[in-house]
C-alpha cells in the first residue's frame, strides 16, 4: 500500500508528541530536557497571541516566529504533516460516515473565532489557549485520560495483590518498569476533566458530518494559516477539479469545497497525488498568481471589527472577581504578577501534570471565567516540593518563570497562617509540631515556642506552639498538606498578593 | 504435715527462684560502635563485632533493611541514612545467605525525590536479588496492635512478613522528641496519617514496635544532625562523626546514641517509654559497650 510522506511525517509527530508526552514528567532527574511545551513553542497562534498580549518576543517562542514565516511559504503544512491532533482524527474517524456539512460552521464563524481570541490578547487578555487544538488534545490527556490510563493500571494492580498478595511480586518488575517509565508516578484526578475530554470529544464527533469539520471551520490555528497560505508560493495544481474525473471532491479532506482549489484550507496531506488515476497533480513552487480568484475573509471589514468588538467584550465581559477568592488564590512559585500571568499563560496544563506533589489544579471560577484552565495550587491536596522547580520549566511561555533552584525556594507563593482555634497545642493543649517538621526552609518558617502550661487534669505540660516568620515563609504549603487534623487544617496559605494587585481596574 | 510440705515448697521454690536471677542472670545487652572514615568498613566491622550477619540472616530468608529515606536531602546534610552504610548492610545480608533484601521507606517528601537524592537509589543500583522498593498504598495491613496508644494502625505488610527486620536510622535532632534514632525510624513502616500519632508519640512508638521488632539495629551516626531535626538542610547544624552503632536492643542503641549528642538516655522520653516497657535497656552502665 502506498502512503503518502504526510502520513508518514504524521505519525512521526504524534510519536515525538506521546514520548514528549510521557516525558513531561518526573523521572528521576531535576531537569527535564525535552518536554510537550516544544509543541506549544512552534505553535504560531500561541506565539501570535503572545506577542500582542505581551507587546514584545521572547527568546523561547522563536520556533514559532519560524513556523510562522514557513507557513507563508509553505501553507497550512502543520495541520496536514504535524498537528497532533489532526492526526489524532484522521486516525479515529476514518471510517466514520460523514453526512452533510453543517451550514452553521460554514460561515466565517473560525475568522471570529481567531479574531476575537487575537484581539482579546491585544487587550491583556491571552484566551488562546482555551481554543488553541494543542492545548485542548493535551488538556483531555493531562486531566482525563492519561490519569485514567495510569489510574486503571494501578488498580489492577492493586487488585493482583488482593487475589495473589505477595506472589504479585514475581512481576513485581514488569509494573516498576511501566510506573518508572509509562505511568503517571500517582494520578491524580482533576477538576474539569470532564470539560477538558468533552471538548476533544466533541472535536471528533463533528467527523460525522464532514471531513477534518473542526480542522477547516472551526480551528483558530487552522485559519491563522489559512490566511498565512494566501501568499504561499507552494501550490497544488491543477488548481480546479478536472472536468473528467472529480475525484478529488471526495480524496480532498478539506480544499474542494468548490470547484475550485481553497489554498486557504489545503493543508497538503498529499492524499491527491498519491490517488489521481492520471497522474496530473502535483504541487510545485510556482510562484504567485495562480488562484487570486478567492477572496480573503479578513478582509471583509465585518469579520475584522467583529473581531474587534468581541474581543474587546470578551476581555472586560468576564473580569468580575469577588476579592473573597483571591485570598487563597496560589499561583505556582514565580508568577508574581497576575495580570503578567493572564497574559502568557498558555492553559496547557503541564506544569500541573509534573508537579511532583499534585500541588496544582485547574482553574475553573477562581479567578473569573478567563482564569479557566490557568493552574492553581490547593495546598490541601498538595504542595510545593522545595527541591523541585519542573513547572518552571515546562512552562512553553515562562508564564511560569524557569528559576534556577535556589531562586525558587526563595520566591513567595504565599504566607502560612496557622488558626489557632484549631491547632492542638492552642485548641487542645496536645502537643504535635508536624507542620514545623516538615517545613523545609533550613532555618524553619515554622518555629515553636515552648510553654508550660497546665492539662485539663492539672497536670503541668511543656506545650511546643508553632508560629510562622513571615521572613522565611515561601508558602509552599507543606504545613497545611500534612497538618494531621481531619478536615480543615490548622494552618494554611493565604495569598500574599497586595491589595491593589488582587482588584483588577 | 501439710503445712510443713507447704512451707518447704514455698522456701525452696523462693530459693530457687532467687537464685536462677543470680545464676541465669541476662546477658548484659552488646553495643558495639565503631568509627572510621570508610562507612563500609565500619558499617561491616560492627556487625561483625556482635557476631556477624549470619547470627541474623540465614539461608534463603527475606530480609526487610528500614534505612531513613524520609526527606529529599542529599547525605551530607544528616537528614538520611548514609547510602554506603545501607550499601554495606545490604551487602552484608546477601553474604549472609538472604534470598531477597527489600529496602524502602514511607518518605515525607516526594518518595522519587528521596530515593534518588539520599543517594540510595544509586548506592544500591546493580545489586542482584535487592530491591529499593516504593512502598504501595494497598499493602498497607490494617494491623491490630492492642498497644497503649495504637489499637490498630495500617502497617507495611512487607515489615510484617520479613524474616528479619534491620532498623537502620541516622541520628538526628527532632522537633518533638528532641532526637529520632531506632525507635522512632520504625515510623516509616506506617501508612495512614501519621502525624496523627504525635499526640502521643512515646507510646505510640513503643506499639509499633512491640509488634515489628527490630532483630538488628544499625544507627548510623556518621554524620549526626544537631538541630533543625529532622530534615536540616543547613550544613552547620550536621556534624560528622564517622560513627555506626549496632546493636540488637534498640533501647540500648538509642541510649548509646544518644550520648553523641551530649545527652542523657533519660532525657529522651522515647526511650525512657520504652525502657519502661520492657523494650530493652536504657542504663549505660548495665550495657556492654564493645568499641572496634
Amino acid at each position: 500500500m502506498k502512503i503518502t510522506s504526510a502520513r508518514i511525517s504524521q505519525y512521526l509527530f504524534l510519536a515525538v508528541f506521546f514520548y514528549l508526552f510521557i516525558n513531561t514528567e518526573y523521572r528521576g532527574k531535576d531537569e527535564i530536557s525535552f518536554a510537550i511545551n516544544s509543541f506549544f513553542r512552534v505553535d504560531p497562534l500561541v506565539v501570535l497571541s503572545f506577542i500582542l498580549s505581551k507587546k514584545t518576543l521572547i527568546a523561547l517562542l522563536i520556533p514559532g516566529i519560524l513556523m510562522l514565516i514557513f507557513s507563508i511559504f509553505l501553507g497550512r503544512f502543520f495541520c496536514g504533516w504535524i498537528c497532533p491532533l489532526g492526526t489524532i482524527i484522521d486516525l479515529t474517524t476514518d471510517k466514520l460516515k460523514k453526512s452533510i456539512p453543517i451550514k452553521f460552521l460554514k460561515t466565517n464563524l473560525k475568522y471570529y473565532l481567531l479574531f476575537t481570541l487575537l484581539f482579546a490578547a491585544l487587550f491583556n487578555v491571552n484566551l488562546v489557549g482555551i481554543l488553541d487544538p494543542i492545548a485542548i488534545l493535551i488538556r483531555a490527556l493531562i486531566f482525563f485520560l492519561y490519569p485514567l490510563f495510569g489510574y486503571s493500571i494501578r488498580v489492577s494492580w492493586a487488585g493482583l495483590y488482593s487475589i495473589i498478595g505477595e506472589n504479585r511480586d514475581y512481576i513485581g518488575s514488569l509494573y516498576s518498569f511501566l510506573r518508572d517509565y509509562i505511568l503517571p508516578f500517582r494520578e491524580t484526578f482533576y477538576p474539569l476533566a470532564f470539560i477538558s475530554f468533552m471538548l476533544l470529544i466533541a472535536i471528533l464527533f463533528l467527523e460525522r458530518y464532514e471531513k477534518r469539520n473542526w480542522c477547516k471551520n472551526l480551528c483558530p490555528l487552522g485559519a491563522l494559516l489559512g490566511l498565512l497560505s494566501r501568499f504561499s508560493l507552494f501550490k497544488r495544481l491543477p488548481a480546479k477539479l478536472c472536468s473528467d474525473c472529480k475525484a478529488c471532491k471526495e480524496i480532498c479532506p478539506t480544499a474542494f469545497d468548490e470547484e475550485i482549489l481553497q489554498t486557504k484550507d489545503c493543508i497538503l496531506c498529499m492524499e491527491c497525488t498519491l490517488k489521481c488515476k492520471f497522474n496530473r497533480v502535483k504541487f510545485s513552487l510556482t510562484g504567485t498568481g495562480k488562484n487570486k480568484k478567492t477572496k480573503a475573509p479578513f478582509l471583509e471589514r465585518r469579520v475584522f471589527i467583529g473581531g474587534l468588538v468581541s474581543g474587546f467584550f470578551v476581555s472586560r465581559a468576564f473580569s468580575f472577581t469577588s476579592p473573597s477568592q483571591y485570598e487563597r488564590l496560589l499561583r505556582p512559585p514565580g508568577v508574581t504578577d497576575e495580570k503578567e500571568f493572564l497574559k502568557k499563560c498558555v492553559r496547557c496544563g503541564e506544569c500541573i501534570k509534573v508537579c511532583l506533589k499534585s500541588a496544582l489544579y485547574p482553574a475553573f471560577f477562581q479567578t473569573g471565567l478567563y482564569g479557566m484552565f490557568m493552574p492553581h495550587m490547593i495546598t490541601r491536596l498538595g504542595y510545593c516540593e522545595y527541591n523541585c522547580n519542573l513547572c518552571g520549566q515546562v512552562c512553553p511561555t515562562g508564564a511560569i518563570p524557569n528559576l534556577p533552584l535556589e531562586q525558587k525556594k526563595k520566591s513567595i507563593i504565599g504566607l502560612a497562617a496557622v488558626d489557632k482555634n484549631h491547632c492542638l497545642p492552642y485548641a487542645k493543649k496536645i502537643n504535635c509540631i508536624v507542620c514545623e517538621e516538615h517545613c523545609p526552609i533550613p532555618e524553619k518558617a515554622i518555629k515553636l515556642e515552648s510553654v508550660v502550661e497546665r492539662d485539663y487534669r492539672g497536670k503541668k505540660i511543656i506545650l511546643k506552639k508553632p508560629y510562622v516568620v513571615e521572613e522565611l515563609c515561601n508558602g509552599c504549603g507543606i504545613c497545611e498538606y500534612m497538618c494531621p487534623l481531619e478536615g480543615k487544617a490548622a494552618i494554611e496559605v493565604f495569598s500574599k498578593r497586595k491589595r491593589d494587585q488582587a482588584l483588577r481596574s | 504435715m501439710k503445712r510443713r510440705e507447704f512451707l518447704k515448697f514455698a522456701l525452696s521454690s523462693l530459693l530457687l527462684g532467687g537464685m536462677s536471677k543470680s545464676i541465669f542472670a541476662k546477658e548484659p545487652p552488646v553495643v558495639s560502635v565503631t568509627e572510621g572514615k570508610d562507612y563500609a568498613a565500619i558499617t561491616r566491622n560492627v556487625i561483625a563485632a556482635l557476631g556477624g550477619m549470619q547470627r541474623f540472616v540465614k539461608q534463603g530468608h527475606v530480609v526487610v533493611v528500614k534505612p531513613n529515606i524520609g526527606w529529599d536531602r542529599r547525605p551530607e546534610y544528616a537528614a538520611t541514612t548514609h547510602p554506603l552504610v545501607v550499601r554495606a548492610i545490604v551487602e552484608e545480608c546477601i553474604k549472609a545467605g538472604a534470598k531477597k533484601v527489600k529496602v524502602f521507606d514511607n518518605p515525607c517528601n516526594d518518595p522519587r525525590r528521596t530515593y534518588v537524592n539520599s543517594g540510595i537509589l544509586e548506592a544500591l543500583k546493580g545489586l542482584r536479588n535487592v530491591e529499593l522498593k516504593h512502598t504501595e498504598n494497598e499493602r498497607f495491613k490494617n494491623t491490630k496492635m492492642n498497644g497503649v496508644f495504637l489499637k490498630e494502625w495500617p502497617l507495611y505488610d512487607e515489615a510484617l512478613s520479613a524474616d528479619v527486620f534491620i532498623n537502620v536510622p541516622v541520628a538526628k535532632h527532632h522537633g518533638l522528641t528532641r532526637l529520632t534514632l531506632g525507635l522512632k525510624n520504625i515510623m516509616g513502616i506506617m501508612g495512614g496519617s501519621r502525624g496523627y500519632i504525635h499526640r502521643s508519640i512515646d507510646d505510640a512508638l513503643i506499639d509499633v514496635n512491640t509488634v515489628v521488632k527490630s532483630h538488628l539495629v544499625i544507627i548510623d551516626a556518621t554524620r549526626i544532625l544537631l538541630d533543625h531535626g529532622p530534615q536540616g538542610g543547613n550544613l552547620r547544624d550536621a556534624k560528622i562523626l564517622n560513627r555506626v552503632i549496632a546493636s540488637t536492643d534498640i533501647v540500648a542503641a538509642d541510649a548509646y546514641a544518644t550520648t553523641l549528642f551530649n545527652l542523657h538516655p533519660q532525657d529522651i522520653s522515647t526511650t525512657v517509654t520504652a525502657y519502661k516497657r520492657g523494650m530493652g535497656e536504657i542504663n549505660l552502665n548495665k550495657i556492654r559497650i564493645i568499641k572496634v
